[in-house]
């Protein structure tokens, strides 16, 4: 099974996908439209590219390795979050407070991963 | 060719970067190792707009901004920006903004 | 006590800082075994609100499209790193080992 389809399993998760770095291409599972699937990878992968230019950033710029290559990042609102690492994103209910649980899985899923193809 | 973007008043850097990012030409003032950070920066930040680019344009269902044309980066004294694979370097005090990226489009073209 | 100290008692927290709307640092503590620096703080904090701002955007724009709730405002952005995440939201941030990272429990303090 794939990581978006595990992710779409979990507790808390209300859709999770995948996208490409390069071009549009996208899948999906979970309760969202598929319009809502194409916008939300437009705009990971909008973020994803920024991401890895400030951590390249700042490991030119401090010698130090601890933060960098970024392998994703999270951002929360008051009813979501969205939680991106690679190429995989996960929409996650704050309520369910199953945040650690989900980054964990994706961390641990996608751990070698480390290239922008 | 692109050399001659150095004659332009304020023009302190010029390079040609790869759609990979990889450093392809430079000239002017700065050390070579310095032109590869820049241009692989400038092929980052290129991807970067490009990204916020689209999201304007889906978000605003309006025609006409994407693709991006190029960028600009303006500091206090210094400035960075790019059209297509290139890239300059420019003293704000000397260049004309408005020149360079003129230039910086129509060498763009011929690569 | 401060958010910065709550922060700091977080498990795995290697620093905690407080920067100001454009993100500069304004002030810090890191733990005596992190190789962290109040520069590489700085430069976290600038991370924070280019993200966050962004993120704002992002924010707006779906809620606007798809009539979806529950993203704006922003509440936080975090930097998972390969071996560190860096948490942050409002004018604090926490940078915390991966292995040992409670997001919630950070997020909660950051949103007090």
């Amino acid at each position: 099974m794939s990581v978006y389809a595990e992710l779409a399993e979990l507790p808390g998760v209300i859709a999770a996908g995948e996208y490409s770095y390069r071009g549009d291409r996208y899948n999906f599972k979970g309760q969202l439209e598929e319009e809502m699937a194409r916008m939300a990878s437009i705009m990971c992968r909008a973020t994803t590219m920024a991401v890895h230019m400030q951590a390249d950033i700042l490991a030119a710029n401090s010698g130090n390795s601890q933060l960098t290559p970024a392998q994703g990042w999270v951002v929360r609102g008051p009813g979501f979050t969205v939680c991106v690492v690679a190429n995989v994103f996960c929409f996650v209910s704050n309520e369910a407070g199953s945040l650690n649980t989900v980054l964990a899985h994706m961390r641990k899923r996608l751990a070698d991963v480390e290239e922008l193809i | 060719m692109i050399k001659q973007m150095l004659a332009l008043d304020g023009v302190l850097v010029v390079c040609h970067f790869r759609d990979d990012g990889a450093f392809v030409e430079g000239y002017g003032i700065l050390p070579e190792d310095m032109m590869v950070r820049l241009a692989k920066f400038a092929h980052d930040y290129k991807r970067m707009v490009q990204g916020n680019a689209d999201q304007l344009s889906m978000f605003t269902q309006m025609p006409g901004w994407t693709p991006p044309g190029g960028w600009m980066v303006r500091g206090q004294t210094a400035s960075v920006c790019s059209v297509g694979n290139l890239v300059c370097f420019v003293d704000n005090a000397e260049a004309s903004m408005t020149e360079v990226m003129r230039e910086l489009k129509e060498a763009a073209s011929y690569l | 006590m401060s958010s910065i100290d709550d922060l700091m008692q977080l498990e795995g927290a290697s620093a905690a800082f407080s920067f100001t709307d454009r993100g500069e640092l304004t002030e810090h503590r890191i733990a005596d075994d992190s190789a962290l620096t109040p520069e590489i703080l700085d430069l976290l904090a600038h991370v924070f609100v280019a993200n966050i701002a962004i993120a704002t955007m992002q924010a707006r724009g779906w809620e606007n499209m798809t009539g979806q709730k529950g993203f704006y405002p922003i509440e936080g952005f975090t930097l998972v790193g390969l071996e560190w995440s860096a948490v942050g939201n409002g004018h604090c941030g926490v940078v915390l080992a991966n292995d040992k990272a409670d997001y919630e429990a950070a997020y909660a303090i950051l949103g007090h």
